[in-house]
């Protein structure tokens, strides 16, 4: 039996929008809210918490970024792993520890400076555990790939995709909860084998 | 008036150190500098001084919304005492910092596809680009056999210096310890006054290098519009002192200018 016409319509439309939120068609990736409307119609957060349910089954999720404090037509959506990785399987996405670790060094700074930090301030605290060589090079490629910004008085912010990627609450939260790893051992806790740092 | 104008100056300086440094905003006394401000208001003349009062008042306009943004940071679920964060940051390795990233990281999930404009774009450069022999096609010129070339012709030319700039360097700065005598500057444009606005022009470059080779520090004091040449002792690089370029237009007119006023 034919399906109806409408869940036909809602099937084209499920599709397209996994095809506006999967290929990058900017140089940002996901796609704006006003730009799913057109697509998709008035309806499109619908669609969206359908294509949402079926993306839960691959351990995906529809993930809605404002720039400002309320909704806008300019709030971007983006499809995130709904969980998250192992620390061995970030290494194979191309990630090296150390960079990770500048990273949350650079991310927990900036928010607990609440929200912006100047550049120099976290190149510093970075200094004090990579070489200043690493450290620049690094934060230009944070930059770069939008998990930083800076402004042109020299402060940096979180960049779209941090906001995009990174659970900010969750961030601070570990990093309090978190004890060192001889702490950890030395109360039995056998700590994670991990390969020497690699390159990217 | 100086008075008034460094306490204008300081109060800017003090608004911008707020947002550019991240200093908490209620450190700064807005009630009291505001009072200041409306007792400085009657006496001030220039426009230099009212463009000044200007700068402070919206400096401090912003320290106002600067102390919005952090009561409501403070008030936000993601506020922890940033000594607390810092120290932790300092304390944990490497690895486990990463492992905190990990546990808080979701990263987004997208491919990179060539869209139909793409393709046809790359289809027209293809259909346009000349085949190798074209593109590689060896220029034509004459064989010319090498030959000498005195050096005082190549300074003629303007491609070597009559002078080695390391002597010429050193020449302009034992002139400068001279000119500046037991004072302990002299005004840059005084020194780099020269008989043509060429040689003006070649003094002021020959200056650059010696500030920037640590022979000599600049002065500058934005209010008064002056600039002040220093020379050391010996040359020297500055460790751990902020260094920035400070650009000098120096036009025909300017230096008609100055040489009346200097003659």
């Amino acid at each position: 039996m034919p399906e109806a016409p409408d869940v036909v319509e809602l099937r084209e439309k499920l599709a397209r929008a996994a095809q506006l939120l999967f290929f990058r068609h900017h140089m940002q990736p996901g796609a704006k809210a006003w730009e799913l409307r057109r697509a998709l119609g008035r309806d499109y957060e619908q669609i969206l918490k359908l294509l949402d349910a079926e993306l839960e089954k691959l351990g995906l999720t529809v993930k809605r970024v404002s720039e400002g404090e309320e909704p806008s037509e300019s709030d971007r959506y983006f499809i995130t792993l709904r969980g998250h990785p192992k620390l061995s399987d970030a290494r194979t996405f191309g990630w090296r520890v150390d960079d990770m670790a500048m990273l949350t060094v650079a991310l927990a700074h900036i928010l607990s400076r609440g929200g912006k930090a100047p550049l120099k301030e976290v190149e510093r605290i970075l200094q004090e555990k990579f070489p200043r060589w690493r450290v620049e090079a690094t934060i230009d490629r944070f930059i770069r790939r939008g998990y930083l910004s800076e402004d042109d008085q020299g402060l940096l912010y979180l960049g779209w995709r941090a906001m995009a990627e990174v659970d900010q609450r969750a961030l601070l939260g570990l990093l309090l909860g978190k004890e060192k790893a001889e702490e950890a051992e030395a109360e039995g806790e056998e700590p994670e084998k991990e390969p020497d740092s690699g390159t990217t | 008036m100086k008075e008034r104008q460094e306490l204008l100056q300081r109060i800017v300086e003090l608004c911008d150190s707020v947002r550019k440094s991240g200093l908490d905003p209620f450190d700064v006394e807005v009630r009291e500098f505001f009072d200041r401000l409306r007792e400085l208001l009657p006496k001030l003349k220039t426009n230099e001084e009212l463009y000044l009062d200007v700068q402070a008042v919206l400096g401090l306009a912003d320290v106002i919304f600067q102390q919005g943004e952090w009561i409501k940071h403070k008030s936000s679920l993601l506020y922890l005492d940033p000594l607390l964060i810092t120290l932790k940051l300092y304390a944990l390795q490497p690895r486990d910092l990463a492992e905190v990233l990990v546990r808080a990281w979701h990263p987004i999930i997208d491919l990179e596809s060539l869209s139909l404009p793409a393709i046809r774009e790359g289809l027209d450069y293809w259909r346009n680009l000349p085949g190798l022999d074209e593109r590689f096609k060896e220029l034509e010129v004459a064989e010319v056999m090498t030959g000498e070339i005195a050096r005082r012709e190549l300074a003629k030319m303007g491609i070597l210096s009559d002078e080695d700039l390391t002597a010429l360097l050193d020449r302009t700065w034992r002139e400068l310890k001279e000119a500046v005598g037991k004072k302990e500057f002299i005004s840059y444009w005084k020194f780099i006054q020269g008989k043509s606005f060429e040689e003006t022009v070649f003094r002021a470059w020959l200056v650059s290098f010696l500030v920037s080779y640590g022979y000599a520090t600049l002065d500058i004091d934005p209010l008064e519009e002056e600039i002040n040449l220093r020379p050391l002792p010996k040359p020297q690089v500055l460790e751990n002192v902020a260094t920035f370029s400070v650009p000098i237009a120096i036009s025909r007119e300017e230096w008609l200018k100055r040489r009346k006023k200097l003659a």
